[in-house]
């Protein structure tokens, strides 16, 4: 998982030589039922391809940083790619379509536990509205997601459920136009 | 666009309305119906060690008992095959039936699971009130989440503590994709009916009031909540959970998660045991489509190491 937590960060560095669009976020996660599970969230626009509208992004949850902080719940790792459709362009209230592909990774800890189902890939469609604040550099992003893949019969990890919510808060980093027009 | 937002709204609300209409139709041999009903209802002393000796003598109070408690929508049908394959003299078995159960779907569905966890303890505290010492416990599935909760909320320091816990695919994370959103779908789904057959209809009930999937839900939520923030048992007590690799039902991880957050009254590490096996409550063979060579050698496996823990 540090492997990808790496590559998130160049994708980052190289994403913001040439974005229209960059939101660097932290995002909050709560499966429902079950845990929080915390951490970032990248979205990126081209310049040349539905600038404001069609984002990409990439986002690292864990519980780690939620409900197995100072608990014995479950460490598990969520890292995902997404694809975004942003309706109501230039508007600040926005509604949201996305998809989200991933991996999912629970940590079992003991060696009795190794044949147990603990991974698994993650297909999430999901449906949001985010607010856009003109006078600051911040976005809120709300989403509603649904675990699409989850298996009956016993081959998923059980800790990973169906329906999960999430607030993610955006810092907008200033684009290269923006800093060439300052 | 608003007149097909409108469509649509009106179209959910009539799904809604008309499936909570929506009654289950049972058949005359099905236990949710007012026909059948589990036999240790009228036969308690077939199934309780209270109800069959009541005056016990110093030689009765010697022996091991164990409470073996089956889990949701079943019956005391789930722990007959371990009775019948138990001939050694030196334990009995009580099955208790889980409040709620065995009786009728309107019934089950104005029970809680306090209600269910009430058979338990009405048990346990008779054979205490009797005079027995060595008093074990086996749930299956909501049975052994149960227990967790009766040692997660203290309710054995009031009591003599149980010689040995005995856990079997406790349930704590569902492998349902529904369980966990049951709450919100609840008032459309009414009931969920179980694909089962025939003959699983006489001792499971086959439609789950969604009431008691919340209940279920409820329960899991206070043990995993439990587990999270860490117990131990009871002095002296005895704890192995087994679990079923892919269970269909229980999901497996459910027992990672006891391991984790329960431990001995020590501290130490409980006893855990992954069985090979895709079938859920792996102890109750009975009554399946097909049983492997291989799910005979886990029932057995388990049967023998509970009856060593009896002596």
């Amino acid at each position: 998982m540090k492997k990808h937590l790496f590559s998130l960060i160049l994708l980052f560095i190289f994403s913001s030589l040439n974005a229209q669009n960059l939101n660097l976020g932290v995002k909050f996660q709560k499966t429902h039922s079950l845990y929080w599970e915390n951490g970032l969230s990248v979205q990126y626009s081209f310049k040349s391809f539905k600038p404001d509208q069609f984002y990409i992004g990439v986002d690292y949850v864990t519980s780690r940083l939620g409900s197995a902080i100072s608990s014995n719940a479950l460490k598990q790792d969520n890292m995902v790619a997404s694809l975004a459709w942003h309706f109501r362009k230039n508007k600040s209230f926005r509604i949201i379509t996305k998809l989200n592909l991933g991996i999912f990774k629970a940590d079992l800890e003991e060696e009795i536990f190794s044949e147990l189902p603990s991974g698994t890939t993650i297909i999430a469609p999901e449906l949001g509205v985010s607010y856009d604040f003109k006078n600051y550099p911040i976005k809120l992003n709300l989403g509603l997601g649904f675990n699409a893949n989850i298996t009956n019969g016993g081959q998923s990890p059980g800790t990973q459920q169906p329906l999960f919510y999430h607030l993610s808060i955006f810092y907008k980093l200033p684009t290269k136009k923006e800093t060439d027009e300052k | 666009m608003k007149n097909n937002l409108f469509l649509i709204l009106c179209f959910l609300i009539a799904l809604l309305l008309s499936n909570c209409n929506k009654e289950p139709v049972f058949e005359e041999y099905m236990l949710d119906n007012e026909i059948t009903f589990d036999p240790s209802i009228n036969n308690p002393e077939e199934f309780l060690v209270s109800a069959k000796y009541p005056q016990p003598t110093s030689e009765d109070l010697e022996k091991h008992i164990l409470i073996a408690v089956h889990g949701y929508t079943a019956s005391t049908f789930e722990w007959g095959e371990f009775r019948e394959w138990s001939t050694d003299p030196d334990y009995r078995i009580s099955q208790v039936l889980l409040g709620g159960h065995g009786t009728t779907y309107e019934n089950f569905k104005a029970s809680t699971w306090e209600d269910w966890s009430e058979s338990i303890q009405l048990e346990y505290e008779k054979l205490e009130d009797l005079g027995y010492t060595k008093i074990s416990l086996v749930g299956s599935s909501t049975g052994s989440t149960l227990l967790l909760e009766l040692v997660e909320s203290g309710y054995f320091n009031a009591h003599i503590n149980p010689k040995n816990i005995f856990l079997i695919d406790p349930i704590i994370v569902s492998s349902s994709k529904l369980q966990s959103i049951a709450g919100i779908l609840g008032p459309m789904l009414v009931f969920v009916e179980s694909d089962q057959s025939a003959e699983k209809d006489k001792y499971w009930y086959r439609f789950k009031p969604h009431e008691t999937i919340n209940e279920l839900n409820e329960l899991m939520k206070k043990v995993r909540k439990g587990l999270e923030g860490g117990f131990s048992l009871p002095e002296g007590t005895f704890l192995k959970v087994f679990h079923s690799k892919h269970d269909p039902t229980a999901n497996s991880l459910s027992s990672v998660l006891v391991y984790k957050g329960l431990t001995k009254a020590d501290g130490g590490n409980i006893e855990a045991q992954i069985m090979d096996s895709d079938i859920h409550v792996f102890t109750r063979l009975k009554i399946r489509e097909t049983v492997s060579a291989q799910d005979i050698d886990n029932q057995e496996d388990a049967f023998l190491q509970i009856a060593e823990k009896l002596k």
